[in-house]
């Protein structure tokens, strides 16, 4: 239809967020080799390279600190995650279709936690939990983790649903669902990608969260990065690396079996044009 | 899958609210990771049957502020000097009964009469090393035995400072002949000074990867606690440890019972068993340093007991302060740095 | 009548857990740190109650506006950077990458599940004389000995944006993926070009989206006091390393409340704007 130069400029700018998105994962993922790398590494050093040893990943399996660590910031990840997704959805699915006074201060209060320097929070709450008689343990440690991820949960969620089109919503009601079948058959499917999103990105903060950890854990709750913080005074050694070349292993495993799910349906439909989608 | 994701949502919450098993003898340490290995927690838990719990922290900083909020549960802490003074006159720690320690006469005499806890009164001191600097032989000229390198135009770009008030001000203030717990404002502001007209020339302050960047080569000269650069001196046999002949200084972490310990008599059992001479030696062959237990030293392998970076002469920490809390001169401290770090 | 009854009901069991949370255990610990703002220290660091001004007095004082101005450019120049690079990735994952989008998503916080210290190290490994970035300037002849890039802003910003990429892709793609499809389609239908479709259909109903990356970034960028030290020197301290120093170092709990305060007061204009930009978008819809 154009001419040539104008073709070659919008092979261009239809090409260009493919190049940014695989120079984007190369810039993440490429310092992910160098961990890999100095796991197998024959010193006691995470940046001097000097042989080749399986040491380090005998010692992970062999550290029962390491384990019982590692347990801790699952257990914490895990339930905060999916208590702050929870929460968060709840609330910002309210925050874009229901009308209710104090709609924005609410809205502005879940996100106050991401304003507020983590270590003001955590000071905060460990004075008023220990006023309060509060034991510290997992519950406050997992309340501490939920204040730092919600603020993330409900603004991707939010940020979903208002960009969905509420017509669809309408026509659903106008068809006879009720609200409940509206939400669960229409509503909820379309934010699954968001929700799924935001449970993914609270676990993954909570996981490597080291300020709320230190002023919420209590007796037997050490998670993994307040341990290895704690060994920063004698050097980390490379059993970290083979434990963080481990959690690769699993989260690419993750990957697969996500992609697992979608392969038969890719596999049925050889091209998932984007407009194809809706049906 | 919202179900299932939500029972195991319930089922995370209800573990989390269990009560933790209440085993019949059970002791709580709050600790540094690594300075006490887990081959000695076995050991005691196997000949005692107390079931040792020992959580960690990252510094003495955020181990005071968990402590000070109140009920943390634990029994032992285990505070570098200057936390054991701070704890003390918070009323954090309990005054020890030294009858209960049974071992007790094994601490050696320099460890009995500390300044920061004249007698003992509050904290057991365990492991121990020094505050010196730490060089790279590939990029300085010579030996370097005197904190003015730190301040020499010559490394340029190549020095960093740890990243820690305290620290920084052992350099400033015996760089000029002043004690390193000077509470005199006049030598505070002249350290001061000097640190401000070493910043430009610093490649940085850093108290977290200063070992990795010396190994490395990225920096020649840091400042530098002796057992953080152990790794990196084994690693790399450029590396060099010196304590300088301004003197440096020396830290301690020892153990204190908390004032609203639970289990006590487990506490006193731990203090009276690390301090028996064969465990001590295991500590310090596990973990590479000292201890206040002196016997120790001749139950180790040669290579350990003659490391100077392990066990410095008597004549070089003969020199080291102790770095001690200040008290109310702390104020001039904490200007002096505020303006070091604001300063361009 | 009793639809709108139970419409309440609905809305306020969906609220209960937010607000509860909210009160309990933010406003209530806030409260706790606006009234340290006022008090005084004693001499092992506790906290005397009582009221005074001077920890803001002190904080006005002049010393502290480097800090601020330190933390509000570091904390720009990583928002931008994560925008540009943080966009086209999403747009991506949402409207080319198809049924691997979700694939691609847990692919970007791959490296977050190694600790954070690790992944620093490695880009001091990366960044170093010795390192990779160096070899490549100096075999490709644009250097000649290795340039000393660990201590420098640049250093500063590959460390942030490393941190903060994804919390700026979530977002976006958030706001993207649930588009509609056909409302693109029909832009090219009409004759515009790619670029006139995105800059008048796609970027102005991604907006959320970008406002919410936005803020993720540009927010938690001021507070934090790891990545300049451990890359950048730790020279230039932010607001971050301020209040860690204050609370923790210097002990000086009020004057780090102080400080907190003036900061969340910042930053609480930022979500403020966000609030009312948010709004507005979702008010024209």
């Amino acid at each position: 239809m154009s001419g040539r130069p104008g073709w070659v400029t919008r092979r261009l700018v239809y090409g260009l967020p493919g190049w940014m998105t695989a120079m984007a994962y190369l810039f993440l993922l490429a310092p992910i080799v160098i961990l890999v790398a100095f796991s197998f590494n024959e010193a006691r050093s995470t940046v001097v390279f000097t042989g080749f040893t399986l040491d380090w990943y005998r010692e992970v399996f062999a550290d029962r600190n390491i384990a019982r660590a590692l347990r801790v910031s699952l257990i914490v990840a895990a339930a905060s995650a999916g208590l702050a997704t929870l929460i968060g959805a709840l609330a910002a699915v309210a925050i874009t279709r229901r009308r209710f006074p104090g709609r924005t201060l609410l809205a502005t209060g879940l996100a106050a936690p991401l304003v507020l320097p983590e270590i003001v929070l955590g000071v905060g709450l460990l004075v008023f939990m220990s006023f309060s008689g509060i034991r510290l343990g997992y519950g406050s440690m997992i309340v501490g983790h939920v204040l730092v991820t919600i603020p993330f949960a409900t603004l991707i969620i939010r940020a979903a649903a208002a960009s969905l089109d509420p017509r669809i919503e309408d026509a659903a009601a106008d068809l006879g669902a009720d609200e409940w079948q509206t939400f669960t058959r229409v509503t909820l499917p379309q934010l699954a990608p968001a929700i799924f999103a935001a449970f993914l990105l609270s676990a993954t903060l909570s996981f490597d969260n080291l300020v709320m950890s230190t002023f919420t854990s209590g007796v037997g709750t050490t998670t993994l990065p307040l341990r290895i913080y704690s060994m920063l005074k004698l050097g980390i050694t490379p059993e970290i690396n083979a434990l963080g070349a481990l959690m690769v292993v699993a989260n690419i495993g993750i990957v697969l079996i996500v992609m697992g799910r979608y392969l038969p349906l890719m596999l049925n439909k050889p091209r998932p044009v984007e407009p194809e989608r809706k049906n | 899958m919202t179900t299932r994701y939500k029972k195991s949502l319930l089922a995370a919450t209800a573990l989390a609210l269990m009560p933790l098993g209440a085993a019949a003898q059970e002791l709580n340490i709050f600790g540094w990771a690594d300075e006490m290995p887990d081959e000695v927690l076995a050991d005691f838990e196997a000949e005692t049957g107390i079931t040792v719990t020992f959580d960690t922290f990252d510094s003495n900083e955020s181990m005071i502020a968990r402590l000070e909020a109140g009920a943390s549960g634990y029994d032992l802490v285990n505070p570098s000097q200057y936390a054991v003074q701070i704890l003390a006159g918070r009323g954090l720690i309990a005054e020890l009964d030294h009858s209960r320690i049974d071992t007790i006469g094994n601490i050696g005499e320099s460890f009995t009469n500390v300044s920061y806890d004249p007698g003992n009164k509050y904290s057991i001191p365990y492991v121990w090393g020094t505050t010196g600097l730490a060089y790279n032989k590939s990029c300085v000229e010579g030996e370097i035995t005197s904190w003015s390198a730190l301040f020499d135009e010559k490394y340029a770009g190549r020095v960093y400072m740890l990243d820690n008030m305290l620290a920084a001000y052992i350099a400033g203030l015996q760089i000029n002949g002043f004690s390193a717990n000077s509470s005199n404002p006049d030598e505070i502001q002249k350290a001061t000074e000097t640190l401000i007209a070493q910043k430009p020339m610093l490649a940085g302050y850093n108290s977290t990867n200063f070992a990795d960047l010396v190994s490395s080569g990225e920096a020649c000269i840091v400042q530098s606690w002796s057992g953080s650069v152990l790794q990196a001196i084994e690693t790399n046999p450029d590396v060099v440890y010196v304590l300088p002949e301004e003197g440096g200084t020396m830290w301690i972490d020892g153990y204190s019972i908390l004032g609203d310990a639970t289990n006590v008599d487990e506490a006193y059992q731990f203090l009276s068993y690390i301090l028996r001479p064969e465990v001590a030696a295991k500590t310090t062959e596990l973990t590479k340093i000292a201890t206040s237990v002196l016997e120790a030293r001749a139950l180790l392998p040669e290579a350990i007991a003659s490391n100077s970076a392990i066990y410095p002469s008597d004549e070089t920490i003969a020199n080291a302060d102790f770095i001690l809390d200040v008290g109310d001169a702390m104020k001039f401290y904490q200007d002096g740095w505020t303006q070091v770090k604001a300063a361009q | 009548m009793r639809r709108s009854t139970r419409d309440a009901a609905v809305t306020s069991v969906m609220l209960a857990p937010a607000v509860l949370i909210l009160v309990v255990f933010v406003v209530m610990p806030l409260c706790v740190v606006a009234a340290y703002s006022f008090a005084q220290r004693d001499a092992y660091g506790g906290v005397v109650p009582g009221f005074t001004l001077e920890n803001y007095s002190q904080l006005f004082s002049g010393l502290y506006w480097q800090v601020f101005v330190n933390s509000f450019q570091l904390a720009a120049w990583t928002t931008i950077l994560c925008l540009l690079i943080g966009y086209p990735v999403a747009y991506f994952i949402a409207f080319r990458a198809g049924r691997w989008g979700p694939a691609l998503l847990v692919l970007m916080l791959v490296p977050f599940w190694i600790n954070f210290l690790i992944r620093i190290s490695a880009w001091v490994v990366l960044l170093g004389r010795n390192g990779l970035i160096n070899g490549g300037l100096t075999a490709a002849g644009l250097t000649e000995a290795p340039v000393g890039l660990l201590g420098t802003l640049g250093a500063t910003l590959v460390g942030m944006v490393y941190a903060f990429l994804p919390l700026c892709v979530f977002p976006i793609y958030a706001a993207l993926q649930p588009l509609d499809r056909r409302l693109i389609e029909a832009g090219a239908d009409l004759g515009a070009g790619p670029a006139e479709t995105f800059l008048r259909v796609t970027l102005p109903l991604s907006l959320p989206g970008v406002l919410a990356a936005a803020l993720f970034v540009f927010v938690p960028s001021m507070g934090v006091f790891a990545i300049p030290v451990l890359l950048g020197g730790g020279k230039d301290i932010i607001l971050g390393n301020l209040i860690v120093q204050l609370f923790l170092e210097f002990r000086n709990i009020p004057l780090g409340a102080a400080v907190s305060v003036a900061m969340l007061g910042f930053a609480a204009l930022g979500v403020v704007l966000y609030m009312r930009a948010l709004s507005r978008i979702e008010a024209m819809r």
